[in-house]
């Protein structure tokens, strides 16, 4: 087996050892269950909220947390020691978030669509977009984060302090419906409650607003070129 | 052959000069020791080597190589043990084994590499799970797995208690035995001495001194001592005060200390012995490359 599948094989074995990947899988579908009992059918808020906590779950926590204790344990440095350039682990790494991501938000589309009776929506390129550009732009900030973070521990910390003002800006703290409506126009330039709004839209049948979609693909553009250049390898 | 040639390396980190001019060449098959305190520059001058870090100046071959142009070829052929480094906690011994091995063309077997390095019953065990000696002996282990030409090993030993780090030693020249050439960045003395063919001893960013253990001892003339306890009555200081090389005789009670450089203590006994003058709990202090380390830096060791 050639290294980059080796290599692969056995982030993705680390990956579910890692009782935090359960968790961003766990807690949106928790949330979901708990308040999918009391959602009327067709409903097109609560999917989508559990869609963005999943998403930011993962790139909040998951991604610069792992990435920032590979530099901590100096494993990068380890590996530019070896034939096998250290870029490569780092890309493994964004791949098996992603895939982390996906499976999430699958299995939470399959639970709604299924046994809560939730709404699937129509158009597959507004889903994909959506999808993309949100993913993109919170993976932006953890990558971010994991450049300027010194270890993984900081690189937890700055997640969590991220992400609980941005999940309320975002509307998943409560249904955007019930937030005051300053909160709500502020929430949508941020890149989780544009995501979360977007994918509203998208679950209603329409297609995202044009300037969610440049909301989140600005912050991807520029919070990604600034995490490739504050990256430090060790 | 010389398969490390370093001349004239310099390299200063925000005007803090921390190699200043080193050279040194490391011979095919040797286990080339790099001795110094902290902060002495060892640690710096081997990531110059491995490609690393990248020197202000000065030239290195590696097998006829440049690290900083030739880093990829260079990269299948030498194994590196760095210090702090970790693995994740939950990757298994094997996994991790498995995984670099991939890394490399022409890898050894990781199944005869558990078996030598002791680690059969933590072949599936995490990395977390393993105590400072098995983490210490996977990192050796993994050094090797490319099947190098030249390992490089930093401060191995540290943090290993005195069985396990005997235990490594003997590894480390198992090593050597199967050809390859080792150099070991060390701040124990007596790991050096008994490991090294040849020592570089660093100091404040330059060497001071590269020789055999033994050459670096005996080349380093420090006053040393013997002691004895007199079984006949006689005066010592009258009788030995005068010997080549003697430079100080206290008398306490029956007890003697000599102190001197050079040979003085085969001089001491002839004369001794000649005045038929009986002594028992004979000692002569050793000198060790402590010795010679505080004679060539002007300073102690740590």
């Amino acid at each position: 087996m050639n290294a980059l599948a080796k290599l692969t094989t056995v982030e993705l074995k680390l990956l579910v050892r890692e009782p935090g990947s359960m968790f961003t899988v766990l807690i949106p579908l928790f949330i979901l269950v708990v308040f999918g009992s009391s959602i009327e059918p067709g409903d097109t808020v609560l999917l989508p909220m559990s869609l963005a906590i999943a998403v930011g779950l993962v790139g909040l926590y998951m991604l610069p947390t792992t990435l920032a204790t590979y530099r901590e344990r100096g494993i990068l440095r380890r590996l530019s020691t070896t034939p096998l350039p250290p870029a490569n682990l780092l890309v493994v790494q964004l791949l098996m978030q992603l895939v982390l991501a996906a499976l999430a938000c699958g299995l939470l589309i399959a639970v709604a669509g299924t046994a809560l009776g939730a709404r699937l929506p129509g158009a597959g390129w507004a889903v994909a977009v959506t999808f993309l550009l949100g993913t993109g732009a919170m993976f932006s900030i953890g990558l971010l984060i994991a450049a300027l973070a010194a270890n993984g521990r900081t690189a937890n910390g700055i997640g969590v302090l991220l992400y609980f003002p941005m999940a309320y800006l975002a509307g998943l703290m409560q249904p955007a419906d019930q937030m005051p409506g300053f909160l709500v126009a502020v929430g949508e330039y941020t890149p989780l409650g544009a995501f979360r709004q977007s994918l509203h839209e998208v679950w209603s049948g329409g297609s995202p607003s044009l300037s969610l979609l440049v909301v989140m693909a600005a912050y991807t553009v520029v919070l990604s070129a600034a995490a490739a250049r504050f990256f430090r390898w060790e | 052959m010389a398969v490390i040639e370093v001349s004239d390396l310099t390299k200063s980190y925000s005007g803090q000069t921390v190699l200043d001019g080193v050279s040194f060449s490391v011979e095919e098959g040797e286990i080339f020791g790099i001795l110094g305190p902290n902060g002495a520059g060892k640690t710096t001058a081997v990531e110059c080597v491995e490609g690393l870090r990248r020197p202000d100046g000065g030239s290195i071959r590696v097998l006829g190589l440049e690290p900083g142009k030739d880093g990829k070829a260079l990269r299948q052929q030498i194994g590196v043990q760095l210090q702090h480094t970790q693995l994740p906690d939950t990757i298994k011994v094997w996994e991790a084994l498995d995984l670099y091995a991939s890394f490399y063309d022409a890898p050894r077997d990781w199944r005869e590499l558990v078996r030598q390095w002791g680690l059969t019953d933590k072949r599936d065990a995490r990395f977390g799970k393993l105590s400072g000696g098995q983490k210490q002996r996977l990192f050796i282990a993994l050094a090797l797995i490319g099947n190098p030409r030249v390992a490089f090993l930093d401060e191995l030993t540290t943090g290993l208690d005195p069985q396990a780090r005997r235990a490594t030693w003997e590894l480390i020249k198992q090593v050597r035995a199967e050809g390859v050439t080792v150099v070991l960045v060390s701040h124990f003395m007596d790991e050096v001495e008994e490991l090294c063919d040849r020592v570089a001893v660093f100091d404040r960013g330059g060497i001071v001194a590269l020789d055999t253990p033994a050459g670096l001892i005996q080349g380093v003339d420090a006053e040393h001592r013997m002691r004895f306890t007199l079984m006949t009555e006689a005066d010592p200081k009258a009788l030995l005060g005068g010997l080549p090389g003697v430079s100080g005789v206290v008398r306490d009670g029956q007890r003697v200390v000599v102190t001197g450089k050079g040979d003085f203590a085969t001089a001491v006994t002839a004369q001794l012995a000649r005045h038929h003058v009986l002594v028992t709990e004979l000692r002569i202090d050793t000198r060790t490359l402590d010795d010679a380390f505080v004679a060539l830096t002007g300073r102690s060791f740590e």
